[in-house]
């Protein structure tokens, strides 16, 4: 059984990320962000979400141990929303105040064909979103994955390694293909 | 996926080892603690006392259907009328937060009662999911107390067991079922009831108003549903907001309040779109309002948020 843990960041929706996993059949759990990644590492984890939450990554807040796990893990990571953000800003890019928050419904549109994380999604779909602050700068190891009409970085990857980041949620029931995209991100943890 | 039969066999376990005498259940009539009550009742059967309150702030009728329905479970229980201890609590409290932190200590303050004349430590609550989640703490912000989280007093002697707080309401609904309880898929209906659908203060006269106007959008949107016009919305009620408008009756002058008319659907309330009532199904429950409200509500407003940004209840 493939083990993917949670990073609560203090998100709304950091539980539904759990039960998207656990109905999946994947060994999960929730774990706060102070925990440290010998803690992690001891647990043989195959992959990591980090939750979104309230702290402000456009306005310099830090998210627990979530730097730690991005310079360490050998696992795929999968960062949504604030970290997502976070994860943008530790790899060099940056994040800062939307000009237009978006929260609800909004149409994501794929800029590239062929990953694995959106395999089964179609070209345009319904995403959920919730945020604030957005990545407005990508770091140069990554790319863009997929945009919206207000937000730039809606999904982008690492070029090297499976290290993801989302700015919409995949976890909860009004995205679409959130549950398609949870079911990609465990297959590339099972690699 | 959830397996509902594997969740009652676990859980039962979990509480005869958690509950070890007899234990009281806040019982409210809906699909959460009445699920919990069946739980309880598998693993510990008669040592339960469910207790149900009258805050002043329910439905047309329900505290007679909730009698009702502990008369058919065959419950042992406790029914307390404390609509004039929650209306005076209320007075003059205008703050969502503080109704909601209000209403949840009164509950505490009255099941301690009971489990002091019984002599009982422990208390049953149907918490799920959504409700430690939007209750916040630690990172977590606070959306809103809900009463039987947020709401706790700091200071209580109750032990609190909460076998569903994992749980999200389509699962508590599958457990519902495979349990055959009546209440299965009865809509939600928040604990501070009514209350937290008048903005500002709660008062006895307009909680009549909103009262009656729940009433008319339930009933009108069961009707239209049963019709096939629309689907059952997963939840839908009226709001009270004492905002004053100008209107017209019978050629003179009306100033009266606004209503305004929430649905939604959703799976599990931690995201949600509004319902799209058919047009004649929302006309008519304008008119009806309006018109059995005269004296007080002269505009009917459509609430069309979805969640987020909005919540499912406006407080």
């Amino acid at each position: 059984m493939v083990k993917i843990y949670v990073v609560d960041n203090g998100g709304q929706w950091t539980h539904r990320e759990w039960r998207t996993l656990k109905y999946l059949d994947v060994d999960t759990k929730i774990v706060p962000n102070t925990t440290s990644f010998k803690e992690l590492a001891e647990e043989k984890i195959n992959g990591l979400v980090l939750s979104g939450g309230a702290p402000r990554i456009g306005l310099k807040s830090e998210l627990g141990n979530c730097a730690e796990y991005l310079e360490k893990a050998g696992f795929p990571i999968m960062g949504i929303c604030a970290g997502h953000q976070f994860m943008a800003r530790h790899y060099g890019g940056e994040a800062k105040p939307s000009k237009v928050p978006e929260f609800g419904k909004v149409e994501l549109r794929l800029l590239k064909e062929g990953d694995s994380l959106f395999e089964g999604v179609p070209k345009k779909s319904i995403v959920w979103e919730s945020h604030n602050d957005e990545v407005t700068l990508i770091p140069k190891d990554f790319e863009q994955l997929a945009k919206s009409e207000d937000c730039e970085i809606q999904a982008m990857r690492h070029k090297k390694k499976p290290v993801y980041g989302l700015q919409f949620h995949p976890e909860v029931e009004h995205t679409e293909y959130g549950a398609q995209i949870f079911k990609n991100f465990v297959k590339i943890c099972e690699k | 996926m959830f397996d509902a039969e594997n969740f009652i066999e676990e859980t039962v376990e979990k509480i005869k080892e958690e509950v070890p005498g007899r234990t009281l259940i806040a019982f409210s009539g809906g699909v959460d603690s009445t699920v919990c009550t069946a739980l309880v009742n598998k693993a510990i059967g008669d040592q339960l006392i469910a207790v149900n309150v009258d805050t002043g702030y329910m439905r047309k009728n329900e505290p007679e259907t909730i009698k009702k329905l502990m008369d058919e479970m065959k419950l042992n229980y406790r029914f307390i009328d404390a609509s004039d201890k929650y209306y005076k609590a209320l007075k003059g409290v205008k703050d969502p937060e503080k109704k909601r932190k209000i209403i949840g200590e009164l509950f505490i303050r009255l099941f301690e009662k009971v489990a002091d004349d019984e002599k009982i430590e422990y208390l049953v609550q149907g918490t799920i999911a959504p409700d430690w989640i939007e209750s916040g703490g630690g990172l977590r912000d606070t959306i809103k107390s809900h009463h039987n989280v947020g709401g706790l007093p700091e200071n209580m002697n109750l032990k609190l067991v909460e076998p569903l707080r994992d749980l999200y309401k389509d699962e508590v609904r599958k457990v519902a079922r495979i349990l055959k309880l009546s209440v299965s898929e009865k809509q939600p209906f928040p604990g501070p009831g009514l209350a937290i659908r008048i903005l500002g203060e709660a008062t006895p006269k307009r909680t009549e108003i909103v009262r009656e106007a729940c009433d008319i959008v339930e009933k009108e949107i069961e009707i239209a549903a049963e019709k096939e016009n629309m689907e059952l919305p997963w939840q839908y009620f009226a709001v009270l907001i004492p905002t004053k408008s100008v209107g017209v009756h019978g050629d003179k002058r009306a100033y009266g309040s606004v209503v305004a008319v929430r649905a939604v659907q959703s799976i599990d309330a931690m995201t949600c779109s509004f319902s799209k009532i058919p047009v004649n199904v929302i006309d008519r429950i304008s008119n009806r309002i309006t018109n059995t409200l005269g004296d007080e509500i002269n505009r009917v407003v459509y609430d069309v948020t979805n969640k987020p940004p909005g919540t499912v209840e406006w407080e």
